[in-house]
């Protein structure tokens, strides 16, 4: 089935018009302030500045934006020491250590200001952080190339190490935005988990898989060129694939000798320690959870809202619904990995062992 | 008054010491510091990052696969180059000057278009694929990505063009009335080779050879794009210890030991290509 992409503008359009017009706010509230915003750039920064950036000029501020990665903004807040880079920061959940252990990087979120948290479960936000957005880490697989092999639609991790799949898998380089999520589920499903990992390397080295993505798009462009028949990415980057013209389908992996069924990898704003506009920062904070805002994010970027509103009405669009888990007690059920428990250098230590040629 | 033409130096003296060694000495001077975590590093000296790095077969593979590849890559780029820059050094047409604007042409292409452009050729259903299939040569589709193969092919790529035009400014200084006394003089075109233009062009090929190899070491792109996460060259395992593991200290440690090495084979080769001429010329 092809995505309706001219429906999907228009609903983007209207979402854009009803986020501009669903202002929170004084006039003059923050005349004279920027706001720095640590995140990724592409669609994630476009969304951004079509949908909250307008809000807050209206309201006599500026944003700013500070690109990279996650990990790339921690090595910027930490090089800064003792003055903040930028004033609100995207983390994932791999990086809970490094801010939520000791929270020393990070300052408390006003939650006075977080008039959306109506919508948000309660383990979604705290004094210190609010969840952003989740991805779910699935199984992508091109229906057309298994039938022509005659494998059925694989369920777990394990079907991939068909031999016929040889050379065709593709799965997340541990450096790479799911990395952690992934190579965590994959040791679970053979029996692992955070403080053993070994029995997911030895899935990986049988995987035979003909390299480790660093970037989603490389995924999307392998399914396109016929390179690749599987792959272990988040369903976003699936549906992107599909809207290029693959015959792609998701599966949520079965977490073999568990009862988790899926992965979910959950993004964070955080408010750094010196930042010295904390209030614009929540004000930010809270417009990011806005339901249009959070539809808006998943219509363009694949991401599944963490606003129970928005993901009711994802779940009303047919590719979205067919691709994505929507079901919130199966979201409850998906496998989270606990990175408290987890020494994510050790992690990385390990797997750059085992796969290095 | 004489001109003290030396002044002229100054400016880039100054930006190449504020630019290189500054920061070289930056990175020089952390990784005698032990790493903390979340990018910290201990105020007391020591060299446990060079104990671990000399200890620890990880770390010593990855640097033999960076020398490996960077020579073997370096090797065939003088294997495919020479002919080719010596053929346009000898063209008397206007092709020699076409030609020549190709390759110019050619180095201004970003590498990262340059190893895309190997991603597409060398895909499963790409043009190599179906002609070596089509052939019947192999049976399932050859790949570059995700091996070592793949890697000294990108950095081939990397460096050809820059290589001929090395070559071709080598060859240029060698008169062709040398060849053509060789050959009246009953030399073969082998031996004229050989004889002649080998020991010639040895010091000029020598210092190309090293500075692509000098570039191959350095090189992240070519080795992060077709190395598919499986091949870790050390600007490879840098760039995932300062960006991903925030070891500064530890990535410090590993750019030391790549400069070191890099300028210890540097010597070693001019050394080496020294007593070979001077033994030459006592033989002779």
């Amino acid at each position: 089935m092809k995505l309706k992409r001219t429906g999907l503008i228009l609903k983007s359009a209207a979402l854009s018009v009803g986020i501009l017009t669903a202002s929170s706010g004084v006039a003059g509230q923050f005349d004279g302030v920027t706001l720095r915003v640590a995140t990724w750039g592409g669609s994630w920064k476009e969304n951004m500045v079509q949908a909250i950036v307008p809000k807050f000029e209206a309201l006599g501020g500026k944003i700013e934006f500070v690109t990279g990665s996650p990990q790339a903004n921690l090595a910027k807040l930490i090089a800064a020491r003792g003055k903040a880079p930028f004033d609100v920061m995207e983390t994932l959940d791999a990086q809970e250590k490094e801010f939520f252990g000791t929270n020393e990087l990070i300052q408390k979120i006003d939650l006075s200001q977080l008039t959306n948290k109506e919508y948000l479960d309660d383990w979604q936000y705290n004094d210190w952080r609010v969840a952003s957005w989740s991805t779910q880490e699935v199984i992508c697989y091109n229906r057309e190339k298994f039938a022509e092999l005659g494998l059925p639609a694989p369920t777990t991790y394990k079907d991939l190490a068909n031999e016929k799949l040889a050379g065709r898998v593709v799965i997340p380089d541990i450096t790479s935005g799911g990395g952690f999520a992934n190579f965590g589920a994959i040791a679970y499903a053979a029996g692992g988990n955070e403080q053993n990992v070994g029995p997911g390397l030895e899935v990986i080295k049988n995987l035979n898989s003909l390299k480790f993505w660093s970037r989603g798009g490389e995924v999307v462009t392998q399914f396109e060129s016929g390179d690749v028949y599987a792959a272990v990415v988040h369903a976003g980057w699936c549906l992107r694939a599909r809207k290029a013209g693959s015959p792609v389908d998701t599966v949520q992996p079965v977490i073999t000798g568990t009862s988790h069924v899926g992965v979910g990898k959950y993004g964070w704003l955080v408010i750094p320690k010196h930042s010295k506009v904390p209030e614009a920062a929540s004000w930010f904070i809270n417009e990011y959870q806005e339901p249009e805002f959070q539809m808006l994010y998943a219509v363009k970027s694949g991401v599944v809202p963490t606003n129970r509103k928005s993901i009711s009405q994802l779940a009303s669009d047919p590719i979205f619904a067919e691709m994505l888990e929507l079901d919130p007690a199966k979201i409850g059920n998906q496998l989270k990995i606990d990175y408290q428990k987890a020494d994510t250098s050790d992690w990385i230590d390990q797997w750059n062992r085992s796969v290095s040629q | 008054m004489k001109t003290r033409w030396e002044y002229v130096l100054l400016p880039s003296f100054l930006i190449v010491g504020l630019l290189i060694v500054a920061s070289q000495y930056v990175f020089l001077k952390g990784s005698f510091f032990k790493d903390l975590g979340l990018g910290r590093i201990s105020d007391t000296a020591s060299m446990v990052n060079y104990l671990r790095f000399f200890t620890d077969s990880f770390y010593l593979h990855t640097l033999w696969v960076t020398v490996k590849t960077s020579g073997l890559a370096a090797l065939f780029t003088l294997t495919l180059g020479f002919p080719v820059a010596y053929l346009i050094a000898r063209m008397q047409s206007k092709w020699s000057m076409i030609l020549l604007a190709g390759i110019v042409v050619a180095t201004f292409v970003t590498i990262v278009i340059k190893v895309f452009g190997l991603i597409i050729i060398f895909s499963a259903d790409g043009l190599v694929n179906q002609a070596l299939m089509g052939l019947g040569i192999v049976d399932t589709p050859y790949t570059i990505i995700g091996n070592q193969t793949g890697v000294v092919v990108g950095l081939m790529h990397f460096t050809l063009g820059f290589g001929v035009l090395l070559l071709y400014s080598v060859i240029q200084t060698i008169p062709r009335s040398l060849e053509d006394a060789a050959q009246i003089h009953g030399a073969s075109r082998w031996r004229m080779h050989l004889r002649v233009l080998f020991p010639l062009s040895l010091p000029g090929v020598t210092v190309g050879v090293l500075m692509i190899f000098n570039m191959c070491m350095g090189a992240f792109t070519s080795a992060a794009l077709l190395g598919g996460g499986r091949v870790f060259t050390l600007p490879v395992l840098i760039q995932r210890t300062v960006m991903m593991e925030i070891k500064y200290s530890m990535a410090g440690t590993l750019a030391a030991v790549l400069l070191v090495t890099v300028l210890l084979i540097n010597l070693l080769s001019i050394y080496l290509i020294r007593r070979l001429r001077s033994a030459r010329l006592v033989i002779a």
